[in-house]
């Protein structure tokens, strides 16, 4: 009889313990905004204010944020967080930061579930994926216009803005200035002079093209680059077309022409490139083993770490038109739950990243990257910027959100991105790439 | 009047059983069952995995996965690394333990040498094989002025080779330990027994050791066959399926299409498939294998 009121207690200890550990959400109530599903938040969207006002300074709020970082992000939260407490002090930031690539989408889809943070920190292509389920808030026109007006435009849909752009990255092809003042290169426009500069590589024993296709996500990045000067450049609405069965990789001689620059890349790097990562590429490049990578503005970190006195300079890598324009992508983009009960703090977030100047440079500074608020300019010594300023002043950038939008990462340019590698490799042929791209259709779009 | 007061006895005591086991069994229920149900159920579904619709789509989902040619490469895959490992883990772990077992010196030395690379979680355990084959046994390559190929993960002909000594590297001692304990409750007056009778020493591990091990043979052969068939972490942090797809397992295909993919539906599908081959793939292994074991 003993035993069985000794079990029977331990059993209902443990029911309870389970029961308890599911119900609770592990955080006080004060401190956390309850948040209900994704289609309650739908519901409250219409009805959340996107004020101005700051908040109660006599309340301590802490505010969750998922951030989704690349590699050059990483630390950023620790410098938000000084200048907050100086300028907020009693509103704390609890982050989550995981890696854009891998692991923001899922945590987005579960936090969806569950309840959105208060702040989540993506790319502004993320905003066409979330803006439509009615989970995004409307950002204040207040910290809007201290942005530049280029950082709204694909983050905004009917009317309504969602994302703050901060800084954005280039893309294009990086170049070691000296080693083409050296052997006489110019900046090539056309396949044709690509083809001369890699030739005279090859003749000399220079490799004309660092990479790192071990990271299939930088397969799918110049991919895209390339789209964006040989398919996007010509037709806008490609995606949306492709979508709608009027064109497809199989058929599209610019879309193949695309994918081929990979060929070419792969065919004029070094052998173990499916074994070499970015930094190692990285150093590569800037120990002069390398002419040319094609990449972004993440690279330059590197670059500048391992040698800030590296000269490069950067160019659109060139198309089949010889019109390429530099890529232009926004990067950090703060968008926010429109289901949060501290609507008031988080517009103090956002005064303290649009309005601290300081906070900004010191930002731009660590990232190595362009700012997109009014009036603030990274003091970093970054020797592409005059060929950056050079195409901005040509009109020769373009915005790669265009192509993202329509043709979503996760899904799709990611996994066509491993057809690529399979092909490269010789496990499928360029056919069965095209094919396979094709019949990942459906998931083309986020919506 | 004995066999009533058993029947009392044996009620009260189920009744016991059943209250103790019942904490365990909510966990189990909460955390596997209902996830499992909830997965069927999405199976039939083409829910994104974010808006609040899951649109019935029937048995389109199972359709489509027979025609879909990255899982079945998947499944290529994950069958080829799983024979790999249930082979390689095996014969060796079973040879290290009968050489342990043999008297050896430093016999604790070998053990916890083997057996410490298990302890280290699997994500650990990849990007330091990454590192082994992208950098340091090529330095050690330039350092000897040899040219062997290290950069078994740069290929999709070797990226197998490379995963399945990466595996067995963590996970040999684990199993060498089940042997050795096995080896170690094997009485020794069957060894002499056999001996008296003039087997020899290939004849007395073909006879007596290999049958009275057959318990420790099952434990090993199932969760060597169904921990390969799940692997994922391993792949995250060394070659992330690649190149291209040449290392994708199921588990890995499955989230990057539920997930990555926004084709929760369809992932849920792959899931249930693979939940399906694990069961028989075990319940087939402990039959067999439970039939040849011999009671002590």
């Amino acid at each position: 009889m003993k035993k069985k009121w000794i079990s029977m207690i331990l059993s209902a200890a443990m029911v309870a313990t389970v029961l308890v550990g599911c119900g609770g959400d592990g955080q006080p109530a004060a401190e956390s905004p309850t948040q209900p599903a994704a289609n309650q938040e739908a519901e409250n969207a219409g009805e959340e204010s996107a004020g101005s006002e700051t908040a109660n300074t006599d309340e301590k709020v802490t505010l969750t944020v998922l951030a989704g970082q690349s590699t050059t992000d990483a630390g950023i939260e620790d410098m938000i967080d000084e200048a907050l407490a100086e300028q907020y002090p009693n509103i704390t930031l609890e982050w989550e930061c995981v890696d854009w690539g891998n692991d923001f989408q899922p945590k987005m889809q579960q936090y969806m579930q569950s309840g959105l943070p208060d702040i989540m920190i993506g790319k502004a292509q993320d905003v066409a994926t979330y803006a439509p389920q009615g989970i995004l808030g409307e950002i204040d026109s207040t910290y809007l216009d201290r942005g530049l007006d280029a950082a709204k435009t694909n983050v905004t849909i009917d009317g309504k803005t969602y994302g703050l752009v901060y800084n954005a990255l280039y893309q294009g092809v990086y170049y070691n200035k000296a080693m083409f003042a050296e052997n006489g290169w110019e900046v090539p426009k056309t396949q044709e002079e690509l083809q001369a500069i890699i030739d005279d590589c090859n003749a000399k024993g220079i490799t004309p093209f660092a990479s790192h296709m071990v990271d299939t996500w930088s397969i799918g990045n110049v991919t895209m680059q390339f789209m964006m000067n040989d398919v996007f450049n010509n037709d806008a609405q490609w995606g949306d077309k492709f979508r709608a069965g009027e064109v497809s990789f199989s058929d599209d001689p610019m879309v193949q022409t695309a994918y081929q620059y990979n060929k070419l890349i792969f065919d004029n790097t070094y052998p173990e490139t499916f074994s070499t990562e970015q930094t190692d590429c990285d150093a590569k490049m800037v120990m002069g083993e390398a002419a040319m990578k094609v990449s972004g503005s993440w690279s330059i970190q590197n670059f500048l770490d391992i040698d800030e006195s590296f000269d490069f300079g950067i160019f659109p890598f060139p198309n089949q038109s010889g019109d390429s324009k530099l890529i232009f992508e926004p990067n950090i983009t703060v968008m926010t739950s429109s289901a949060s009960e501290h609507q008031d703090a988080i517009n103090c977030v956002l005064d303290v990243l649009t309005g601290n100047k300081d906070l900004a440079v010191e930002i731009y500074d660590y990232t190595k990257t362009a700012s997109m608020l009014k009036d603030v300019s990274p003091t970093f010594a970054n020797p592409s910027q005059t060929d950056i300023d050079k195409y901005a002043a040509d009109g020769m950038i373009v915005d790669v959100t265009l192509g993202n939008n329509q043709l979503v990462w996760g899904g799709f340019q990611e996994e066509n991105a491993k057809d690529i590698v399979a092909w490269l490799q010789g496990d499928a042929t360029f056919e069965d790439a095209l094919a396979a791209s094709d019949a990942r259709v459906d998931a083309s779009s986020a919506n | 009047m004995k066999s009533k007061n058993r029947n009392t006895m044996e009620k009260s005591m189920e009744k016991q059983y059943l209250l103790l086991v019942l904490p365990g069994l909510i966990i189990f229920t909460i955390g596997l069952i209902i996830p499992l149900l909830l997965a069927f159920r999405y199976s039939f579904t083409s829910w994104d995995g974010m808006t609040a619709e899951k649109p019935f789509v029937g048995l389109k989902n199972y359709i489509d996965l027979i025609k879909d040619s990255d899982f079945r490469a998947a499944w290529w895959f994950t069958i080829k690394f799983t024979i790999g490992n249930t082979i390689i883990q095996n014969v060796l772990a079973l040879t290290f333990a009968v050489a342990l077992d043999s008297g050896i010196k430093a016999q604790k030395i070998y053990r916890t040498a083997f057996f410490v690379p298990c302890l280290i979680s699997a994500l650990i355990v990849g990007f330091v094989w990454l590192k082994m084959f992208s950098n340091v046994l090529p330095a050690l390559n330039d350092l000897l002025g040899t040219s062997f190929n290290f950069l078994l993960f740069g290929d999709g002909k070797t990226v197998l080779s490379g995963l399945l000594i990466a595996n067995n590297w963590q996970w040999v001692g684990y199993w060498m330990l089940i042997y050795l304990a096995g080896l170690q409750s094997i009485p020794s007056e069957l060894h002499e027994a056999a001996k008296v009778d003039g087997a020899g020493a290939w004849s007395r591990f073909i006879n007596v050791t290999i049958p009275m091990l057959a318990p420790a043979i099952t434990i090993c052969v199932v969760g060597i066959t169904t921990g390969s068939l799940k692997v994922y972490d391993l792949l995250v942090s060394s070659t992330k399926g690649g190149p291209g797809r040449a290392s994708t397992s199921v588990i890995y295909q499955t989230y990057a299409t539920a997930i990555n993919g926004r084709q929760y539906g369809y992932g849920s599908a792959m899931s249930v498939s693979l939940v399906v081959v694990l069961l028989l793939v075990a319940l087939i292994q402990v039959k067999g294998l439970k039939s040849k074991e011999v009671q002590q």
